[in-house]
């Protein structure tokens, strides 16, 4: 692993906006380590040669350069910029597959004809795969090849990482993780003490580090430094329940910057902390958080991390929800008021909870209003697969943010709700910069502040 | 002794005025000359010498001999034919060994430089015993005959491309004339055999004009190879209405449609006989209901068969192709263990 | 030899032993790689049920229409055109009758009774100009559209060369263009099939192939996880 050459002590984070990352720094430092170009690129092509397996293989085989999957990209909508075509971005690394690792690999080296990758060429993709690329998977849905893009755009970030060319804030904010237990300066210490000050003000039972529990509860560092009245809820709702659930200090942490960075390793770590956590405690249920690429990581990726069958079944909290209305065992009072939903791409696209949102926001009893398009092809909010955390891509952002405006004015819903806490900051961000008069809200908390509590 | 011209010639043999004119005409059109031409042709042939023709068998069949003479009735064409003074040809004269040897030696002397030289039947360049006269090799005969030809007519596809004996894997080692000599003129009057009227058409224009024809890319006359059978066939419109005989005698064969998919290399084959046909105008094989195939052309024999239809090709066999599968297979598991190779060493590292 | 005799020949016997031997090592040299087995939790168990993808990716999501009609319908237009003049031109399927019965023993009509079935030459034409009118016009897609005309490159424009060689050449040697010799015509259309065969598996044609592989794949994988196909 590469040390980092240019800060001694993590960057600072900033809170005060309406979303957390870093600071903006005054100085990006988008290359990571001391090393030979020849080393990056070399240090890229051996992470491809890794992470390349049959069906990426088959995927990098099958593009015929329709360019059809530039239409469903939010970036490429609101620039009309060929270069924000997907698959344009995995254009290196297709280069790199035919030449190191495709069939006629031989013949592609021994001839010379697809060149090396060079340094300039991975500097110069950076921007495209990580500034603007949220792995929101609309591309994956158009190709009439079927080629799932978005899932060879996280693969290709490890070679990034690997070659030390991650955005600056990526890089810090993984940093931070792998060292503090949180990206976003939720250290278990930072967590324990806003539990203790939750519990109290809002004179709710928070269980922490029980030795056995049914359900373990995890948290995004979103909510707890911004949304901390998440935390609560999930509270509210499994005491509500009468669930035998915990946090632990050991497992809390969701979010996943490994994942989104492209740092194989340090996702490895932070997934298994949860699942280390949710063993100890012997968790039969896994409750992720009000966030996107958690339920990625986790929900899909896991198990496979954990090298054997999870031995316990993870659950988006909306999921879980959904699950318990089902059941009957979810309480709610009406919301008469009219509502959209704006579906996170990881969680519903991508990770097949597609209803289940609906089914609770259906017990709430509110007026669904449908934006289109919506569920699988709903637009992505611009901020996923780290890119609301590179201040690099704040231009961008806002551009693809007018889409997401544009979809929730047409609905003239009172309530525009969600279920993932990234996706919030996106749009509070978005709203702060237009000074737009409409507020996002959480699932979770919509819920939580609709219970029907017995009166004891 | 002075030979009477041919005019005389043929008035002696009591051939009319009007038939000889109708037969000039008639040779006119043939070659695709203007009718207008026709009282020129007779002038020349009237007037005409019966030239020294020496014909020189080699390794042929036969065959173009019995098309040049299949009795038609005592038609123009073979008087015609008699009225060139033939000095030797081994099937129509009456001597025989030393005797016609000895005429041949004499007519190529007397004539040297003038005499027409036809040959029929390829030449082997393999052992020299493949075919002899008398004791002499084809191959040397030709030579030495050829110095002394104003022209030489390669009559028939054996002489004129080779032919059958030529057929893989020539044997022989099979050759055609224009193989042999470089530097005469050469008529290549191709077929197999060839049809008659072609040849008398081609040695009429030769007897008028005293110079060789207009020849296509192979030394054909274009007067009677300048288009393939297909371009004239009768059975066309069949054809472009995608209307074929399945098999012999089906029904389609037995109501005239083309006969593509019976392997008819039409298309790809030129010749006079969609126009002028056999036997004095009565048919030709694809009219008798068999398609062409294609004995004008070089090596008709090695183009894979006769009732291959023109669309098919030497795609391979059973053999090639599994071959092709398992050569395939084994380098696609080379080429993914190489590739799975390098994952182990770079994960390792 | 003449042209038309190595078309026939050597070339045709070449160009389909490259064609086997590279398709071949292409799709085993992919299907072979690792893979390693999918350890999560399915939402759906019945993955198979994903290969439905393979059908549904055949025409757009309604929301993704309106920038990808004209490269779907055009596309159609070729590939519809160009298989039905391939495959129901009766001397193209006196072709592959006659590799059946080198390889299977037998034709069609001696499988089943009853012969492949032929086109009209008229509707053969037809459908082979429209087939080249789509192709030229995704031709000119490529150069105009700036998305395509930044991620195209030689194999793009090969490909399309070789596909539509064997449709114009075949159109100019069924008219029997006029002032042209028709063996030569002819020698030159199967010389263009057999450039087209030679290509097939080191280009993008290989599409063939590969989209049953991706589009199954995708599908398997996101059937198992509920995700949107």
């Amino acid at each position: 692993m590469t040390e980092t050459t240019h800060t001694r002590r993590p960057e600072p984070l900033e809170f005060d906006k309406p979303r957390v990352s870093i600071a903006k720094p005054e100085y990006r430092f988008d290359m990571q380590g001391e090393m030979p170009e020849a080393e990056r690129v070399e240090r890229a092509m051996k992470s491809f040669v890794k992470d390349f397996g049959r069906t990426a293989a088959i995927y990098m085989e099958s593009c015929i350069h329709c360019g059809m999957c530039a239409e469903a990209c939010h970036f490429y909508e609101v620039t009309k910029d060929p270069k924000y075509t997907p698959i344009w971005k995995l254009e290196p690394f297709k280069q790199a597959y035919k030449r190191e690792y495709g069939p006629f690999a031989v013949i592609y080296r021994a001839l010379n004809l697809k060149r090396r990758v060079t340094v300039e060429e991975l500097q110069e993709w950076q921007q495209l795969i990580y500034d603007s690329c949220t792995v929101c998977g609309r591309c994956s849905l158009m190709c009439p090849m079927g080629i799932d893009i978005a899932t060879l755009v996280s693969q290709a970030r490890h070679g990034m990482f690997n070659a030390g060319l991650i955005p600056h804030e990526l890089w810090a904010v993984t940093e931070r993780a792998r060292l503090e237990g949180s990206p976003l300066g939720a250290t278990p210490k930072v967590f324990k003490d806003r539990l203790e000050w939750l519990a109290d003000d809002h004179e709710v039972e928070i269980p922490v580090d029980k030795a056995d529990a049914d359900v373990l509860c995890t948290m995004s560092s979103i909510e707890i430094m911004k949304y901390p009245d998440s935390v609560v809820a999930t509270a509210r709702i499994m005491n509500h329940l009468g669930v035998n659930w915990t946090f632990r200090l050991d497992g809390y942490e969701a979010t996943n910057f490994g994942l989104l960075a492209g740092n194989a390793a340090a996702q490895k770590q932070l997934t298994m902390k949860l699942i280390d956590a949710a063993v100890a405690c012997g968790a039969k249920t896994l409750i992720l958080p009000e966030c996107g690429h958690a339920y990625t990581a986790l929900r899909w990726m896991g198990a496979n991390m954990y090298g054997e069958p999870l031995p316990f079944r993870v659950l988006h909290i909306a999921e879980f929800l959904a699950e318990q209305v089902h059941e009957g065992k979810l309480r709610l009072k009406k919301v008469p008021k009219s509502v959209t939903f704006h579906d996170p791409c990881q969680v519903v696209r991508r990770g097949g909870a597609i209803e289940a949102p609906r089914d609770v926001l259906k017990a709430l009893g509110v007026e669904l209003r449908e934006m289109h398009p919506t569920k699988g092809t709903n637009w992505c909010c611009g901020g996923g697969g780290g890119v609301v955390a590179n201040h690099r891509a704040d231009d961008l952002r806002y551009k693809v943010f007018r889409i997401k405006m544009e979809q929730i004015e047409k609905t003239q819903a009172e309530l525009p709700v969600t279920t993932c806490a990234n996706c919030r900051q996106t749009f509070d961000d978005g709203q702060a910069h237009f000074k737009w008069d409409v507020k996002m809200h959480s699932l979770l908390e919509l819920v939580a502040d609709n219970l029907i509590e017995d009166e004891r | 002794m002075s030979s009477p011209t041919l005019g005389q010639f043929l008035r002696a043999r009591g051939v009319t005025r009007r038939e000889f004119l109708r037969f000039c005409t008639a040779t006119a059109s043939a070659m695709g000359l203007s009718a207008s031409l026709a009282p020129r042709i007779a002038a020349a042939l009237e007037q005409a010498r019966r030239p020294s023709v020496i014909w020189l068998p080699f390794q042929e069949c036969t065959g173009c001999t019995e098309s040049i003479t299949r009795a038609h009735g005592a038609t123009i064409e073979s008087l015609i034919f008699e009225a060139i003074s033939l000095d030797y040809q081994h099937t129509l004269q009456a001597a025989a060994g030393d005797a016609a040897e000895s005429a041949r030696a004499r007519a190529m002397q007397e004539n040297f430089g003038e005499y027409l030289l036809i040959v029929d039947g390829s030449i082997p360049t393999g052992n020299p015993g493949y075919s002899t006269i008398a004791g002499h090799d084809n191959l040397s005969m030709l030579e030495e005959a050829a110095k002394g030809a104003a022209a030489i007519v390669a009559l028939g596809t054996c002489a004129a491309f080779g032919g059958i004996p030529h057929a893989n894997p020539n044997p022989t080692g099979a050759v055609a004339v224009s193989d042999v000599v470089r530097n005469k003129p050469i008529i290549n009057i191709s077929g197999c055999p060839p049809i008659p009227v072609v040849i008398t058409g081609v040695l009429a224009q030769y007897l008028t004009f005293g110079k060789v024809p207009e020849l296509d890319a192979l030394g054909r006359p274009i007067a009677y190879y300048g288009q393939t059978i297909h371009d004239r066939c009768y059975r066309r419109p069949f054809y472009e209405r995608g209307q074929f005989a399945e098999s012999f005698d089906d029904e389609g064969a037995r109501r005239g449609w083309c006969l593509y998919k019976l392997g008819c290399k039409g298309p790809v084959t030129y010749n006079a006989c969609a126009t002028v046909k056999w036997n004095n105008g009565t048919s030709f094989p694809i009219e008798a209901g068999h398609g062409c195939i294609g004995c004008s052309e070089p090596d008709f024999w090695d183009k894979g068969g006769f009732y291959q239809p023109l669309s098919t090709g030497n795609w391979g066999t059973a053999k090639t192709v599994g071959t092709a599968i398992g050569v395939g297979a084994a380098l696609g598991i080379a080429s993914a263990a190489l590739a799975r190779r390098r994952q182990k060493a770079a994960e390792g590292s | 030899m003449t042209l038309l005799d190595f078309a026939r020949g050597p070339a045709l016997q070449w160009s389909v032993t490259i064609f086997i031997v590279g398709v071949l090592w292409r799709l085993l040299g992919v299907f072979l790689l690792r893979t390693r087995k999918d350890l999560s939790e399915p939402r759906k168990p019945a993955a198979w049920k994903g290969l439905k993808l393979i059908a549904l990716r055949s025409w757009p999501r309604r929301e993704f229409l309106e920038g990808t009609a004209f490269g779907e319908v055009m596309g159609y237009a070729f590939h519809v055109g160009f298989l039905m003049a391939l495959f129901f031109f009766a001397p193209h399927v006196l072709f592959f009758a006659d590799i059946s019965r080198g390889l299977l023993g037998t034709d069609l009509r001696g499988l089943v009774g009853f012969g492949w079935p032929t086109l009209p030459n008229g509707i053969i034409t037809l459908v082979s100009a429209v087939s080249v009118a789509a192709l030229v016009a995704v031709l000119i897609h490529r150069f105009v559209n700036p998305v395509k005309r930044l991620i195209s490159n030689f194999d793009d424009y090969f490909s399309w060369f070789v596909t539509i060689a064997p449709l114009v050449t075949g159109m100019v040697a069924f008219s029997h263009l006029a002032g042209w010799p028709y063996e030569r015509l002819l020698a030159v259309h199967l010389l263009s099939v057999e450039l087209l065969l030679v290509w097939f598996p080191f280009g993008k044609l290989m599409h063939a192939f590969t989209i049953f592989a991706a589009r199954g794949a995708t599908g398997m994988i996101f059937e198992r996880r509920g995700a949107s196909l």
